[in-house]
């Protein structure tokens, strides 16, 4: 199992191939990640401050984004 | 002359206050910090001793960054004023600092005297519009190396070669979806790039509130 994995990370041709198979809409979770670490590690010092504030945009961004993607979902929907 | 050591001022200190204990951060120099941090991300930091965002910063965002580039097949970041082809995604790549610079080399070197970019490599190149002259060297590079291009695709024009087609369509039409999503993850470390170096410059961005100093003096 390990030695098919590693041989699959190691496989830029694999490992597109498997990227094909995600969903584009998955690709954001990172860059709402990356937001949500930089916007808290500019706010704070303390580490123990950083992670507790990117896990509070990471949710507020999150929502927000989530909350206009059903938007635009229902109103292909229903227009 | 030196002052003699009677007359000499101990050098100010510029400091900002953490939001979160009240204790006074040393900027050292701001000035210097902020260009480092534009340089290479969280190098800024690393310089005024705050190891800990520094390592976080130039992990984040150069790993956005290099993540971005992988994803669009090495396209996504290049810079072009050419009309037709603006890239204003790279006023957003720029700001992730000397990473991004490359691609002003390559932009300038293309239309230079050479009609080249360094070396021949098409390294975050600009992509050739139709009609545009290159050298041979790199025409028969591209053909070599580029899968979208062949060397039916040159028009020949000793001693150089004209370019016919358009390369930003054959890269968006292999990479699909891929370079918008490489563009997006680059254009975004560069953005948020910009609030780091603030952070650098000013330290950070959340000021400690009255409250807040009052809960931490324990008084009413």
């Amino acid at each position: 199992m390990f030695a098919e994995l590693t041989a699959t990370f190691a496989c830029p041709v694999l490992l597109a191939a498997l990227a094909d198979q995600v969903p584009g809409i998955f690709f954001g979770l990172p860059l709402v990640a990356l937001a949500s670490l930089v916007f808290a590690a500019t706010h704070h010092e303390d580490p123990a401050e950083i992670r507790f504030a990117t896990i509070h945009w990471a949710v507020w961004l999150g929502g927000i984004l989530g909350l206009v993607l059903a938007g635009v979902l229902l109103l292909g929907r229903f227009a | 002359m030196a002052l003699p050591r009677d007359n000499q001022r101990p050098v100010p200190r510029i400091v900002a206050v953490s939001p979160d204990d009240g204790s006074a951060i040393d900027l050292r120099n701001p000035a210097l910090a902020a260009i480092l941090s534009w340089a290479v991300p969280g190098l800024g930091h690393l310089y005024q001793g705050r190891v800990f965002k520094g390592r976080l910063f130039m992990g984040a965002i150069l790993g956005v960054f290099l993540a971005g580039m992988w994803l669009g097949g090495g396209r996504v970041v290049y810079a072009s004023w050419k009309p037709g082809d603006t890239r204003w995604a790279f006023v957003c790549q720029a700001g992730a600092g000397l990473v991004a610079m490359p691609a002003v080399v390559q932009s300038l070197a293309l239309h230079g005297a050479a009609r080249q970019p360094l070396f021949a490599s098409p390294f975050m190149a600009p992509p050739l519009v139709a009609g545009q002259y290159v050298s041979r060297a790199y025409a028969d590079r591209l053909d070599a190396s580029d899968p979208d291009i062949d060397a039916d695709d040159f028009f020949d024009r000793p001693p150089l070669k004209q370019f016919r087609g358009e390369q930003v369509s054959r890269w968006q039409r292999r990479l699909g979806r891929w370079f918008d999503i490489g563009t997006l993850y680059t254009m975004l470390a560069g953005m948020l790039n910009v609030l780091v170096v603030y952070d650098a410059w000013a330290g950070p961005l959340g000021t400690p509130t009255d409250e807040d100093r009052k809960a931490r003096s324990g008084s009413p």
